[in-house]
């Protein structure tokens, strides 16, 4: 389970990094606990699009009221593992 | 249930989403400039509520200052509005020095300094006879298209009530005439107005019909895409059917709208809880063109459920910035048909 956690943070981080054409980080050294939007600087169109491709690689549906709750790697990944337990 | 990236596989569709996504940086926030107008429509958003009772601040320092804040804070598109900008175009050039991207309502009958090279919305609200009738101001239209003949900044915003939906026929002809754009708003009752300008199902029905007519017959003149029309003019206000993100309607301050717009009165003071794009409008009547373009674009998940829907939010996001944005050119619309909107639990 927690191998899972990992994989899947290190594959949000991917995402993440490939949506917003960040540079000097990789999946492995992307803090998972930074605030993705007062460290980063996403909005919520970012989110929407790495939202959209979540729901491409993971098949979970995002709700809209949920898009605030995802401010870092590490929530959005137990995020996705709850979901997915929940077989959505 | 298509993926998006199955979704964004079509050219044409990829093309558009990677035009438009350079803006998803934008973040706005919006102005009233003096508390003054030279003319007075009736039904005017301005002149309803507290916000006409602010004091005018008209210190250039001061305005220059919380254009420096609001840049720090991360603004990066300021709307300038209420009562009447072009009475204070110190102000507006003041704004514009410090952000540079941005828009200007006015009603046209004062020229803005080419200086200020924001987009300007100039309102328009019928024929001339109309416009008498309504704002009390002669030769509206004649005299709006002087003052900004030949104006790349300018683009009539023709705004549709029960009383004047087929003298958007005549209007978008002498602007097609005259080489000028013009996009369309809908008239959304102010809280507690219950006049003759609030719209009905019937009403509603007209304007879709005529606004479907003159996209049709002059494409290169109205920018505006068949889902905009469906948005606009549907029976349901946008709030019941995308869930208005702005702070008066919207608790949230983690991110999007929520988070970062303001609506600052002329005493440069602003309020969360009536904070929106028009204050003091009637949420559930609430169709304005202004609105729409903050709360149908922030609904992309909802709309990438397949090419056609989500081709018909490209339309609509196309349009906004091409409205909005000066120098945007809008592409062709991607989607032709009237389609409904997804529910939030459509994807």
């Amino acid at each position: 389970m927690a191998t899972d956690i990992q994989q899947t943070t290190t594959r949000i981080a991917e995402i993440i990094i490939n949506e917003l054409k960040l540079e000097d980080v990789t999946p492995e050294t992307f803090d998972a606990d930074l605030d993705l939007v007062d460290e980063i600087g996403i909005d919520s169109m970012d989110l929407a699009t790495i939202a959209l491709v979540l729901r491409d690689e993971y098949g979970i549906r995002i709700d809209e009221d949920d898009y605030p709750k995802l401010t870092t790697v590490r929530i959005i990944a137990e995020y996705i593992s709850t979901k997915l337990a929940e077989g959505k | 249930m298509y993926k998006f990236s199955d979704i964004i596989a079509v050219p044409e569709i990829r093309d558009r989403f990677e035009k438009v996504r350079k803006y998803f940086f934008m973040r706005e926030s919006t102005y009233d400039m003096s508390n003054r107008c030279n003319i007075r429509c009736e039904g005017c958003y301005y002149f309803q509520g507290d916000k006409q009772f602010a004091e005018e601040n008209k210190n250039v320092s001061d305005w220059k200052q919380l254009m420096e804040v609001e840049k720090e804070r991360g603004i990066t598109f300021v709307v300038l509005a209420g009562a009447e900008p072009s009475l204070v175009p110190e102000l507006c050039q003041t704004c514009y020095d410090v952000i540079p991207l941005g828009c200007i309502a006015s009603n046209g009958l004062n020229v803005l300094p080419k200086e200020i090279d924001y987009r300007i919305h100039i309102s328009v609200w019928g024929n001339d006879q109309t416009s008498l009738e309504i704002r009390k101001a002669k030769n509206m239209l004649a005299r709006q298209m002087e003052n900004y003949d030949g104006d790349a900044r300018a683009i009539w915003v023709y705004t549709f009530t029960p009383v004047n939906i087929d003298q958007a026929r005549e209007v978008t002809k002498l602007l097609a005439a005259n080489n000028q754009q013009i996009t369309f708003n809908m008239f959304s009752s102010p809280v507690g107005y219950n006049g003759h300008l609030r719209h009905t199902a019937k009403t509603l029905a007209h304007t879709r019909k005529i606004m479907s007519e003159l996209l049709a017959e002059y494409p290169d003149t109205v920018i505006f895409s068949p889902y905009n029309i469906v948005a606009h003019t549907h029976e349901q206000g946008l709030h019941n059917l995308f869930s208005c993100s702005y702070p008066r309607m919207n608790p949230s301050t983690d991110i999007g709208l929520g988070r970062s717009f303001r609506q600052y009165r002329t005493d440069l003071k602003w309020d969360r809880d009536a904070a929106c794009c028009v204050p003091d409008t009637d949420c559930d009547d609430c169709r304005h063109y202004a609105a729409g373009s903050a709360v149908v674009t922030a609904r992309m998940y909802r709309h990438a459920s397949d090419p056609q829907t989500f081709s018909a939010w490209l339309d609509y996001v196309d349009t906004y910035l091409a409205v909005w944005v000066k120098g945007y050119e809008k592409g062709s619309n991607l989607c032709r048909e009237l389609i409904e909107p997804p529910k939030e639990t459509d994807h």
